[in-house]
This record gives C-alpha cells, sequence and structure tokens, in this order.
C-alpha cells in the first residue's frame, strides 16, 4: 500500500465518516425539532389537566332556540380551591335540573350553579368537597402574541383524560375586546375548558361567541372551523368575587345610541339619549358628541364598541363629550338595561302653523283637538285654548312643546300655562300613553283665513311622475290639485300587493283622501308586478326623499301603508328608515320575524296600525307580531276586519287616514 | 494535510446546507414515501348523495388492500386507482362489519405498502398526517390529499352507547383536524415518521352534542380481522351484530315507577317503588333522581328505559342516584329481579 494510496483511503473513510456523522446529526437536528414540539405540547397538556374537569347535566329543555342541545359531558376550570369551576354558558343554556362534575379522583359531586355572566357567556360552579383541587395558573395577557401555540382542552371522550386540539392564538381583543381568537378547533367537545399556552399556562376559557349577537348559543355554528373564542382567564379571576357572591354579570349599558350603523364611520353626535337610561341622568344629550370612554380615545364608532366591550353594568365608567365647545366629563353609572322608551302622551292635537305665521304668531301653541278621556281633558283644556309654557317653559311651536315633553315619562306630572281668549289658566296633567284608537272626525288643522293668497309657481300637481333613473322602478306621486305649500303635507308611501296596481284605480280610491286630510300619496311600484324585493327598500326611500325635497312635507305625519307582500315591506321600511317614517299600516300581514326590532326612539316616534281577521291563515302571526311591538312599548292600532282577510272598506280607510292625520298629536 | 483540510470544510458545507431545510425535507419526504401506498377506490353509489368512491391503503406487494366496509364495495365492480394512474379491478376478499372493515385484492406485484405488523400507536397530542381522497378531489395518478392534525385523545366508542350510530365498539383516535368527509373513509393515518397509526372512518354526528366527530381506528384494533380474511378463515359476511339483548331488563320487574314523562327530557326521578320488589330491596325511595346506570349517565325517563333495553335480564344493575344533594350508588341484583 503506498503512501498517497494509503492517504486517499483514509481520506475516503474520514469521508465516509463524515457523511455518516452528517446524516446522524441531520436526523438528531431534525427529529428534536418535530418531537419536542410534540412533547411540549403533550407536557402542556398534562400540567392543566389537573384543573380540568368533567361536567354532566341531568335534565333541562331538548331545545335552545333553534339549536338542539346535546346531553354530551362538557368541561370545566378549576379557578380557586374552594370548589369554584368556571365554564362555558353553553353547556348550561338548556337549564338542568342537576349538575354533577368528576373531581380529579374520579369522584363525582353534585355542583350548584352560582352565577352566570351574561357579557362573556360564562358560568360560575361549585361543588362541595374535602378533595384537593388544583386552580389554573393563567397566563399574564401582556405577553400573548398573535401566532404562539394555542392548546385546547375539553374533558368530553374520557373521564380519565383530556382530549386536545392544537392551533395557534389567531386574534386579541376579539368580539368587542372581550376574547382571543384561536384556530384550535373550539366544539361543544372543549367549551368551558382551557386553552393554554406551550407552557400549559391558561390563556382563556373556551366559549362559543359571535360579534354580533349575544346570546349563549350565538357562535355555535362556527364550531370546529378554525375560528374559537377564548374569554382570558386573567379578566375571569377578576370578576371572581363579584361572580362567587352570586351575581350575575351583564353588559354594561349607556343608553345611547347613535345614527350611523357603520362601525368605521366617525363616532357622530349622540342621536338617542333613552330618558330612561345612565348617560341621559348623568346629564348626556342628544346631539353631544362623545370623544373618550374609560380612559381611551375615541373617534370611529368601533373604537366606542371596544371600549365599552369589556365593561359591565354596575361599572362606572368616565365619559367625556363635547358640546359645541363645552367639555362635558362625567362618571356613568352603566346599566343592566335600558327600560324601552314610552312616548308620554298629552292628549291633544295642536293647530298647524301655516303661511308665514311660525315666528310673528309667537303667543302659543293652539289646540287643535283634546282627546276624550285624556290627561288634557281632565284637566280641562279645551279646543282652541293657547298652550304658552310647559313646566315653566315657554312654547311657541307644536315641535317645541313636544321637545319639552319628551324626557318625561307617563305618569308623570306637568305645570301647563295656557290661555283662553283672555283669561290665563295653569292647570296640571298627569301624563298618560299614546292612544291605541282610531279618533272620531277631527276638526280642521289650521286656520285657513291665515292663508295669504297663493303666489308664485305652483308645483305639479295630479298623478305626477317620479323619475330616479339609477332604478329601473316605476313611482309616481298623487298630489291633491289643491296643493300649496304653505299648508303642511302629510305623506303616505303606498306598497301595492303583488300584481302591481292600476293608475285610474288609484287616482278613484286615494284623490279624495289626500285632497281631505293634506297628504300627498307616493306610489312606489315594484320592478317585477308580481313580488317585491327587500333590496327595493332604497328605491322607496330614494323616492320618498325625492317627494320630501320637493314638497314641504310634514315629518310628523309620514307613514307607510302596504297591503300584502306590500304589507311586509312596509313594516321592513319602516323599522329600517325610523329617521323617515313614523307610522306603518299593514294590511293582510304579520310583522315580518325581524332579527331585532328598533327600541322606540324618543325622537323618531313610530305607531303600527294593522288589520286583524279572527279565521285568516295569517291570525296567529299577526297577533305575534302585535305582542311583540306592545311589549316594546309602541302604540299598535288593530283594526278588526271580520273572519277573513281583506283590503279595507270606504269607511275603513277613512278611519286610517284620520289616525294619519292625527300623528302631530302631542 | 491540505486534502484533510479540504475535506472538512466540504464536511463543514455539507452540514451548513444540510440543516437548512432538514424539517421540510423530512415531512415532504415522509408525504413522498406514503403516496404510492395509497389508493382511490370507486363502486357503488352516486345517487341520493351517496359518494361512489373512498379510499384505502396498500398493505402488502401484492395488491391486499385495506378500507372501510361501506355500501360502495356493495358492488361486483370495484375499480381501484394506484398512486400512478394504475387502474384495476378489485375483488373483495373479505369484510368484517363490526370494525366497519374490508380487504380488497388486485392483481399486481411489487407494489409499496404498509406492513400492518409495524404500524404504531399515538395518545394525545401526537401530531399526525392523515391521507384519503376526500370529496373524490384527486383523479387518475393524482396523489392523495393531506391534512395535518394531532390526536385529540383515544376513546371508546363502546362506553358511548347509542351516541354513534356505528357497530363498531372499540377505541378509537378522534382527531382535530377535519378528516372525515364524504370519500376519506379507508384512509390512511400515519405519524410525523411515516409510521401507519390507524385507518379513517367515516362520516360520524354525535347524537350526544350533534356535532360531527373525526375519528380513525387504530390498526391494533383491524390487525386480526384483516390476517383472518388474508389466510381465508374469515367468511365475508356484511351481517351487522345485534346491539340489544333479547331479554333486557324493564321498569316494571324492578318494581319502579318513575314519575308521568311528560317533557322531552323529564328527568327520571322515582315516582314509587313497588313494596317487596327488587328495588324496594335494593333501598330507592321515591324522589331519588336515577342518575347512572352502570358508567353510563341518563338524561330522561327514556333515556333510562333505552339503558335498561341494553342491559341482559341476567345482570345486576348499578344504579346511581342523587338523593338531596347526595349521590348514592345502589345494586339490585339480578335474581331478585326475576320476581313473578
Amino acid at each position: 500500500m503506498s503512501r498517497p494510496f494509503r492517504k486517499s483511503w483514509i481520506a475516503r473513510l474520514l469521508f465516509a465518516v463524515a457523511v455518516w456523522s452528517l446524516t446522524t446529526h441531520v436526523r438528531a437536528a431534525d427529529q428534536p425539532l418535530v418531537e419536542l414540539e410534540e412533547q411540549a405540547i403533550k407536557a402542556a397538556v398534562e400540567r392543566v389537566t389537573p384543573s380540568v374537569v368533567r361536567i354532566e347535566t341531568v335534565g333541562g329543555l331538548e331545545r335552545v332556540g333553534e339549536l338542539l342541545v346535546g346531553t354530551g359531558p362538557t368541561t370545566g376550570l378549576v379557578v380557586d380551591s374552594e370548589g369554584y369551576i368556571i365554564s362555558s354558558a353553553f353547556n348550561f343554556a338548556q337549564k338542568p335540573d342537576s349538575i354533577l362534575v368528576t373531581l380529579p379522583s374520579g369522584k363525582r359531586q353534585a355542583a350548584q350553579l352560582v352565577s352566570t355572566d351574561r357579557s362573556r357567556l360564562l358560568v360560575l360552579l361549585k361543588v362541595e368537597t374535602d378533595e384537593p383541587l388544583a386552580p389554573a395558573e393563567a397566563a399574564p395577557q401582556s405577553e400573548v402574541r398573535v401566532g404562539q401555540w394555542a392548546i385546547a382542552v375539553g374533558r368530553t371522550f374520557e373521564a380519565e383524560r383530556p382530549n386536545a386540539s392544537v392551533g395557534i392564538i389567531s386574534a386579541k381583543d376579539r368580539i368587542w375586546s372581550k376574547s382571543l381568537q384561536t384556530d384550535a378547533k373550539i366544539s361543544p367537545n372543549n367549551y368551558g375548558g382551557p386553552l393554554v399556552d406551550i407552557r400549559g399556562r391558561v390563556l382563556g376559557v373556551l366559549v362559543p361567541m359571535s360579534p354580533q349577537e349575544t346570546e349563549e348559543v350565538a357562535g355555535v355554528e362556527w364550531y370546529d372551523s378554525g375560528i374559537g373564542f377564548a374569554v382570558p382567564l386573567e379578566t375571569v379571576l377578576r370578576n371572581l368575587p363579584r361572580m362567587k357572591e352570586g351575581k350575575d354579570l351583564h353588559t354594561g349599558l349607556l343608553g345611547v345610541s347613535f345614527k350611523a350603523s357603520d362601525l368605521n364611520a366617525k363616532v357622530a353626535e349622540i342621536a338617542v339619549a333613552a330618558p330612561t337610561g345612565p348617560a341621559f341622568k348623568a346629564g348626556f344629550r342628544k346631539g353631544d358628541r362623545i370623544v373618550e370612554v374609560a380612559g381611551q380615545a375615541v373617534e370611529r364608532h368601533a373604537q366606542l364598541k371596544h371600549a365599552m366591550g369589556p365593561l359591565y353594568a354596575g361599572e362606572n365608567v368616565r365619559v367625556v363629550a363635547l358640546r359645541g365647545d363645552e367639555r362635558i366629563d362625567r362618571e356613568v353609572t352603566l346599566a343592566e338595561k335600558i327600560d324601552p322608551y314610552v312616548t308620554p302622551f298629552l292628549g291633544i292635537l295642536p293647530m298647524r302653523p301655516v303661511g308665514k305665521t311660525e315666528e310673528g304668531d309667537a303667543k302659543g301653541v293652539a289646540i287643535r283637538y283634546v282627546y276624550p278621556d285624556s290627561p288634557a281633558a281632565k284637566a280641562g283644556l279645551q279646543a282652541g285654548d293657547l298652550v304658552q309654557s310647559i313646566a315653566g317653559t315657554k312654547v311657541t311651536t307644536p315641535a317645541q312643546l313636544r321637545e319639552q315633553l319628551q324626557p318625561l315619562a307617563p305618569g308623570e306630572s306637568v305645570a301647563i300655562e295656557a290661555l283662553r281668549g283672555e283669561q290665563a289658566l295653569l292647570v296640571n296633567a298627569e301624563l298618560a300613553t299614546l292612544p291605541e284608537s282610531v279618533p272620531d272626525e277631527l276638526p280642521p288643522a289650521y286656520d285657513s283665513a291665515a292663508l295669504a293668497a297663493a303666489e308664485g309657481a305652483k308645483p305639479a300637481t295630479g298623478l305626477v311622475p317620479i323619475k330616479l333613473p339609477e332604478f329601473e322602478n316605476a313611482c309616481q306621486a298623487l298630489v291633491p290639485d289643491d296643493f300649496r305649500a304653505d299648508v303642511p303635507h302629510g305623506l303616505v308611501i303606498w306598497l301595492h300587493a303583488p300584481g302591481g296596481s292600476k293608475d285610474e284605480e288609484l287616482v278613484a280610491l286615494w284623490k279624495p283622501l289626500c285632497e281631505k286630510y293634506d297628504f300627498i300619496l307616493l306610489a312606489p311600484k315594484s320592478a317585477n308586478a308580481t313580488r317585491w324585493q327587500p333590496t327595493e327598500l332604497g328605491f322607496v326611500r330614494r323616492a320618498a326623499d325625492a317627494v320630501v325635497k320637493t314638497y314641504s312635507i310634514d315629518p310628523t305625519r309620514i307613514a307607510v301603508h302596504g297591503h300584502q307582500a306590500g304589507a311586509t315591506m312596509a313594516y321592513l321600511f319602516g323599522v329600517t328608515n325610523i329617521d323617515l317614517v313614523r307610522a306603518v299600516a299593514a294590511v293582510d300581514s304579520p310583522l315580518p320575524r325581524l332579527s331585532q326590532l328598533p327600541q322606540p326612539d324618543p325622537v323618531n316616534r313610530q305607531a303600527f296600525y294593522t288589520t286583524q281577521a279572527t279565521k285568516s291563515e295569517q291570525s296567529a302571526a299577526v297577533e305575534a307580531g302585535i305582542d311583540r311591538l306592545r311589549a316594546l312599548k309602541y302604540p299598535v292600532v288593530v283594526q278588526p276586519i271580520g273572519e277573513q282577510a281583506r283590503y279595507l272598506t270606504a269607511e275603513e280607510l277613512n278611519g286610517l287616514m284620520r289616525w294619519l292625520d292625527s300623528l302631530d298629536r302631542i | 494535510m491540505k486534502f484533510a483540510t479540504l475535506q472538512r470544510l466540504l464536511v463543514f458545507l455539507l452540514l451548513a446546507f444540510a440543516a437548512v431545510d432538514v424539517r421540510a425535507a423530512s415531512l415532504a419526504e415522509v408525504i413522498d414515501t406514503t403516496q404510492p401506498k395509497m389508493v382511490k377506490i370507486y363502486g357503488a353509489g352516486g345517487f341520493n348523495r351517496l359518494e361512489a368512491y373512498q379510499s384505502g391503503f396498500l398493505i402488502s406487494a401484492e395488491g391486499h388492500i385495506a378500507t372501510a366496509w361501506s355500501y360502495v364495495l356493495d358492488t361486483d365492480y370495484i375499480t381501484v386507482t394506484l398512486n400512478d394512474g394504475r387502474r384495476f379491478e378489485a375483488k373483495l376478499l373479505g369484510a368484517d362489519p363490526r370494525l366497519e372493515l374490508a380487504v380488497l385484492k388486485i392483481e399486481a406485484t411489487e407494489l409499496p405498502y404498509f406492513d400492518l405488523n409495524a404500524a404504531t400507536t399515538a395518545d394525545s397530542g401526537t401530531r399526525v398526517l392523515a391521507f384519503s381522497n376526500l370529496f373524490g378531489v384527486a383523479t387518475g395518478d393524482e396523489p392523495a390529499s393531506v391534512q395535518h392534525g394531532v390526536v385529540a385523545v383515544k376513546t371508546q366508542l363502546d362506553a358511548r352507547r347509542g351516541v354513534f350510530e356505528t357497530p363498531y365498539r372499540g377505541s378509537v383516535y378522534v382527531l382535530d383536524a377535519m378528516t372525515n368527509n364524504p370519500g376519506a373513509a379507508g384512509g390512511a393515518l400515519i405519524n410525523q415518521r411515516g409510521e401507519l397509526v390507524a385507518m379513517l372512518g367515516k362520516e360520524l354526528r354525535s347524537a350526544q352534542n350533534n356535532i360531527w366527530l373525526n375519528y380513525a381506528l387504530p390498526i391494533e384494533e383491524l390487525r386480526g380481522s384483516v390476517s383472518q380474511i388474508l389466510e381465508g378463515k374469515f367468511r365475508p359476511t356484511t351481517d351487522v351484530p345485534k346491539l340489544k339483548p333479547d331479554e333486557s331488563i324493564d321498569l316494571a320487574a324492578l318494581g319502579l315507577v318513575l314519575i308521568p314523562d311528560v317533557l322531552e327530557r323529564t328527568p327520571p326521578y322515582v315516582d314509587l317503588v313497588r313494596g317487596g320488589s327488587a328495588a324496594a330491596t335494593a333501598g330507592l325511595r321515591p324522589d331519588d333522581l336515577i342518575v347512572f346506570v352502570g358508567e353510563n349517565l341518563v338524561h330522561s325517563c327514556q333515556g333510562f328505559r333505552d339503558e335498561l333495553a341494553h342491559i341482559e335480564r341476567s345482570t345486576p344493575l348499578k344504579l346511581v342516584l342523587m338523593r338531596g344533594q347526595e349521590l348514592v350508588e345502589v345494586e339490585v341484583p339480578a335474581a331478585e329481579r326475576d320476581l313473578p
């Protein structure tokens, strides 16, 4: 063996050894990477396991809403050593008769439901036991990073060992800053269990949630989808003392609403500050612009929701708003619920100011009509009296009078100064609620002697086409021939039944009514004569806006009236256009099942009129709709029409018009 | 010396390069070596939203295939497409409906395959890959779809009687990935080292919480039946085993009257215990709430009756009662129960 050869042989050997060690080295570097992660995941699950308990329930409802609830075991998390266990409210939505918890020793123990957190959808359970329990350790929220490991743990398949699902933290501060989001598979198999980090510390408690809805079963449709939520355990532990006292926690409400439904819109002025709500009581009013909540600057609507989201009813929060240049800085105690607003009713119809008298005749508000048995009648007020002040505040227009009464509630007493001829009156009236009946024949609404001779150009009258180039729908307005702009007119938006409507019949029926009651009729047509599409609501709104702009429409008397499918549209149009529509009159159609009806609004008052047949297929649904509206304290006039559904008779139609004529009631 | 330095440099360079994408390469390798063992199976179905396809994997070099026993195989014309796109007519060698298992055979040789004897096990947290032709996405020589996840838990389906509509009564791996979809049954579940762990099951919805279950049958559960089928000892059968005993326990025999079952989930409260009956002997009292029959929680009067229907008349009956806030265990012996 020559030396060079040997050298090269040794080199080859060395190389072979090097390559061998290389491959083993690669293996060694490779395996730990995959396996260390796997080991860490298993260790994390093992670490939290003593705090994860199995829960079983007996009895209860089979369905919650439309969801068939399961009977299988669910999961809970031990939060202190005294036997308190937190779980998801979803697991108890069926209101079980008994709750059984399997403790780490394997022993089953009856548990009591102590309290519920309705905002974060959690429940607190208590078991009486001598067995030492291992409370879960919370991972500090400040350390949580999007993208870190997140392991969801439940104890539903086996009592002896937990089930795990692995993912990452997808987002923080979800559901209006109430929860973490993860892509681990979250389902009834682990609701109520912990979401842990790679060290086994608890990030949060798993719950189904939805950004839009607040019921305990909301968000369940996202199970196992890669969209799951967990309420941070730190937050849970902070609120634990209150929950241990057996107090249910509720979302904290300010009692204000805003016009913009667009969450990215700048926080506009408060559109409504419910007189029954805490913000109003703290001194905030319609028109104030909220700029800060709980120390967080608020610029957009979504920021306000994020600032409010984590807060509970009963908590105090500092709210700062701007009223012009004035800075209003108040402490508000958040409410659990805002009682529906009930419009107070004095019991009068005001004379409508006509011509240019509005500013000049500053003596008071003339009474056109006093409702029999109303607070005004009981106080002795009469038609022709001139109301001069309400609760010490001078009023000169019906709008001012309405505004003064707005923050008052039915049952409250109010002092009224009035003038009868030369005689001064001071009376007290105890306010009532709006009537649910059609008034009898009414006296004229304005003083025709005060009208000046008609002058200038008159807008088009008769059957006027309303042209909206961007819509294919046809639309007409029926304007009384004697229309004049200095006499306030109401607007009836008529939505025809499937099959459309004929112009001649429309004119024959409505022309005399419009002339008698000072109304303009707007008759939009569905693009397809046989049916209305909800997408056509936008077109109806545009057509109404066009008429309101062209003719001086009295904003207190804008109504939408429909028959059959047109009535369904009328309801939809009414509740989605509360800034415009004051009344909905539905014939032969129930209130559609809207997910949410707007709360009655002090400024944008709404009233409802519906026909009711005793033996129609729709009777029960119509009845249910009436109940829903009345539960929210909306006034509802119910017109009986006999056994079978039909359109209104001439007499009933006159009654409807009288009711619409009285919408400016105070 | 110079040469040796060069060698060392070379080794160092190799090491440096190799370290870059070690993990991706190994996972890719595992998938590459697994795919040729996967097959696509076509048979009966194709109507009523019943898919006419499923998945399977090779378990011998001579074309033996393990797959799920299902209606797809209920035809004389089963076709199998290998990973390389070759198509074969397959013969149903045998099936074990209790395990939802079937073994097919195609006429081919020198095929890559999973050795069932080399199959391994997994537990909660084990990271796994699932191979299947879910939704029939792959056709011809397209490889099977690969999904990743972890084993959520290993559990017993038989402990949850009546919860799942399947005759299978053994252990399963519950997975946290959405593996059990149309066409996925019969697919292979492997660990990160490429070792076979389980066979993907069918679509199954839990009657307990109404959610879909993703599960796979451990190879250790299937191994025995597969070898019996291969040895020709297992007769092809489609009989589904009986789930209930011929003679079961009923309330009258116990001497027990429950409160009237008026709600959809009336809790099973005892209304009356007949004097001298088995229930009286065992110490049951009116107003006791029956919460467990053996290890099974009962939620309602109906649930209690269903549980009794699964118990052979001659076995002792173990009950757990809730008396006030106390849990009380009682045993009703079989002999005392059979009163005339």
